[in-house]
């Protein structure tokens, strides 16, 4: 092969697909190159050749069976249609979960969360005001108490006291004033820390009072009568 | 319907489950890919693997089918890679005496079914089956990369710049190679005194 063009231009030559105009160039060249024009020659004979293959029948085979599981479908696409059972479900749980509820009325559509409280301001006023009345006149009653049980307490405490000394210097007038004034200071520090105790009593009674109130404020904000 | 849309309503079927649109394409296209392998393989026995395991890779890839090119195009795209893997797994049987033993059981066999068909000429049969032995023969000859190149430009009417991108080669290498097995085969067939 004496030309380098020889293998491009057989190819080439075969080639169907190859445009007119270029078709037309090799055969001016070939007309030129008697090496290639030898070469093509040979090819298309050999071309020819080995077109004459004729189809043969295909044998009994097996074909193989579509397997299911290994065609690959898309993905399932869901519609929205398809997600609203599922969201009214959610929603319905929803109201009921915060006890909504919805009315009509002189203004229109309500919706109201939690439970309808049934008393208004002026009956809450009212209620608290007879309680506040009735805790003073608890209170007061329970002063009384302490103040008629104090008095009581301190002429008890005074008799006896008397009692005392008059025994303690009839028996010895060897006992001193001194004696006598300690004895004295002694009482009275008792009468103090038994009049603080009555006190921290009336503090605490008013401590669970105010107590009181307040529960009864939370029951009633929270709708209980 | 054109042949590539019928092609593409087989392909759905197939892709939802048609166990009937997969056996209607397998059929539409078994002749084509029994030949190709038959020229290629050189015998019958790895004609009809080399025709499974394309298939095969057919139907498993079928979902990544694009309809970009043709059905068959892509198929025989396939058949390239399956043929160029059997290649390279067992050599070729490409002894003529071998081919011609095996185109003598093929022609006995097609002579029992030719009862049925008395406008047949046995002698018409035979020499078409001697014919494809030779041209089987001659195949065989060829390097594999060379018998690939003819196979896809004789049999399957390729463009070399198809060649090239099949077997990953510049268009120029597709020529040469292709004429390079032209000169062989014609070397071949003056060695051979029967055709």
């Amino acid at each position: 092969m004496a030309c380098e063009r020889t293998a491009t231009l057989v190819a080439d030559y075969l080639d169907e697909a190859l445009p007119l105009h270029q078709r037309h160039a090799l055969d001016h060249h070939t007309q030129q190159c008697p090496d290639c024009a030898l070469a093509l020659q040979d090819a298309r004979q050999t071309h020819a050749h080995l077109l004459r293959w004729q189809h043969q029948a295909v044998p009994q085979w097996r074909r193989p069976a579509l397997p299911k599981q290994e065609v690959q479908r898309p993905p399932l696409r869901w519609a929205w249609w398809q997600w609203a059972p599922l969201a009214a479900s959610c929603m319905l749980a929803l109201a009921v979960v915060l006890n909504v509820q919805i009315s009509t009325g002189s203004q229109g559509l309500a919706i109201r969360f939690g439970a309808a409280s049934t008393l208004d301001t002026a009956q809450l006023e009212a209620r608290l005001a007879a309680f506040e009345t009735q805790q003073q006149a608890a209170l007061q009653t329970l002063s009384q108490a302490l103040m008629q049980q104090q008095s009581a307490d301190n002429a008890r405490l005074m008799e006896a006291m008397v009692d005392s000394v008059i025994e303690q210097v009839g028996a010895s007038t060897a006992l001193s004033l001194e004696q006598v004034i300690a004895y004295f200071e002694s009482q009275r520090q008792q009468d103090l820390q038994l009049l603080q105790a009555g006190y921290q009593q009336l503090a605490d009674s008013d401590y669970a009072t105010i107590r009181s109130v307040e529960q009864l404020a939370m029951l009633v904000q929270g709708g209980q009568p | 319907m054109s042949l590539g849309e019928q092609d593409d309503a087989l392909i759905r079927a197939a892709l939802d489950g048609s166990a009937r649109a997969w056996d209607q394409l397998v059929r539409r296209y078994e002749t084509q890919v029994y030949n190709f392998s038959l020229r290629l393989a050189g015998n019958q026995t790895d004609a009809l693997d080399l025709m499974q395991e394309v298939f095969l890779g057919v139907y498993r890839n079928l979902h990544r089918f694009r309809g970009d090119a043709q059905f068959s195009t892509w198929l025989f795209r396939i058949a390239h890679n399956k043929a160029i893997d059997m290649g390279r797994r067992r050599p070729l049987s490409t002894s003529l005496e071998t081919i011609l033993e095996e185109a003598g059981d093929q022609v006995e066999a097609r002579w029992q079914q030719l009862d049925d068909v008395p406008d047949q000429n046995p002698l018409a049969v035979l020499d078409e089956h001697q014919r494809n032995a030779r041209i089987m023969s001659l195949m065989g000859a060829l390097s594999p990369e060379q018998r690939l190149v003819v196979e896809l430009k004789v049999f399957q009417s390729l463009t070399f710049e198809e060649i090239a991108e099949l077997q990953d080669i510049s268009a120029n290498t597709a020529k040469t190679r292709f004429y390079t097995a032209l000169r062989r085969l014609k070397a071949l067939m003056e060695q051979d005194h029967g055709m």
